[in-house]
């Protein structure tokens, strides 16, 4: 029997085909977010918002990742925005590979900001660098605010946490200043902005969020 | 259930490893897997299985190497009175910062493998 050294990160060959998609953002001058929540916590919605909101002014574009089904990218296709569905036929993440591939087989041309919708789940995503800038992750109210204590790993991972659905808050018994304090428990400086895509709430805030990062992506040279 | 892209990854890794070295067959790989990276060992284990299942590495072992993080107040010292997994920026005695260090390990250690010339030599 031979022993051999081998000292290699598990996703390094991840790392590498994220790295490559960084360069290629860097060069388009595009600001790439990785959107992380659960199913159903109103990543597309907060999309069709934003795509309102600033659609008009921006080139924004899209990958969304699903285990099955076109219905994200077609949401947001019907607002006027590229889109490419990758679907995963049932694996629970996005990896870099695929969103390289996904970038090969479908221009989505030269863009201001690329949102990439990970496939609804709060823990595997984690682990996956996109090549993105940021990650935000998402908690719709009616989930319940132990959540950033029970999936602490997105949570110390996103630089942003946006709660959704705030205009259900009458409704349910979610604790908004709980939420406040996990996350700042466990990503100290990081953001935290409370919207509903129904009433608007929240929404311009986001924007300007936005705004600020792919400011600083560009003002900091290419 | 990422547990079974990650075996796939390390057997992908431990596959080429072997195969620059000449042919062999893979006895064990171990892995360290840090408190943070969001893994289950179990799991992978599991994973780890079904991957090599069929294969000429079926009987090819995982070994988990568990990393807790290590948490640090600058008041306090380690922070060690806390649940498995229950990690957090903040001291839970005073309430300042705390340092987290390590505990995102996810790497293949090493691997043993048989060449077949020695199985052929037997």
């Amino acid at each position: 029997m031979t022993q051999v050294d081998v000292r290699q990160r598990i996703l390094a060959d991840n790392a590498v085909a994220a790295a490559t998609l960084r360069a290629r953002f860097a060069a388009a001058r595009t600001l790439v977010v990785n959107l992380i929540s659960s199913p159903g916590s109103g990543k597309t919605t907060l999309l069709e918002a934003t795509v309102r909101a600033l659609g008009g002014r921006w080139r924004l574009g899209a990958i969304e990742g699903d285990i099955a089904t076109d219905r994200d990218a077609d949401r947001l296709r019907a607002l006027g925005i590229p889109a490419h569905q990758i679907l995963t036929g049932g694996s629970c993440h996005l990896d870099a590979r695929q969103v390289g591939r996904a970038l090969e087989e479908h221009d989505l041309g030269p863009l201001d900001v690329l949102f990439i919708e990970n496939v609804g789940n709060l823990v595997c995503p984690t682990s996956y660098d996109l090549g993105e800038d940021f990650k935000i992750a998402l908690l719709s109210v009616t989930e319940g605010e132990d959540k950033p204590f029970k999936y602490p790993s997105i949570f110390a991972k996103a630089a942003v946490t946006v709660v959704t659905k705030a205009d259900l808050m009458p409704y349910v018994s979610f604790k908004l200043d709980e939420v406040r304090a996990q996350v700042t428990a466990l990503r100290p400086g990081g953001t935290l902005l409370v919207t509903s895509a129904t009433t608007g709430q929240g929404i311009a805030e986001w924007c300007a969020l936005l705004e600020q990062r792919l400011a600083e992506k560009r003002g900091g040279g290419s | 259930m990422h547990e079974l892209s990650l075996a796939t990854e390390i057997y992908r890794t431990c596959r080429a490893t072997i195969d620059a070295r000449g042919p062999g067959r893979l006895d064990s790989a171990r892995v360290a897997i840090g408190e943070l990276a969001a893994v289950e060992p179990e799991l992978l284990v599991y994973a780890w299985e079904a991957v090599v299942s069929g294969g000429r590495d079926a009987a090819a072992r995982l070994e988990v190497e568990w990393h807790p993080a290590r948490q640090t107040c600058a008041t306090c010292g380690e922070v060690k009175e806390r649940a498995p997994g229950n990690w957090l920026r903040i001291c839970p005695a005073c309430g300042g910062p705390v340092q987290v260090a390590g505990g995102d390990e996810l790497d293949v250690i090493d691997l043993s493998y048989t060449p077949d010339e020695e199985e052929t030599a037997k």
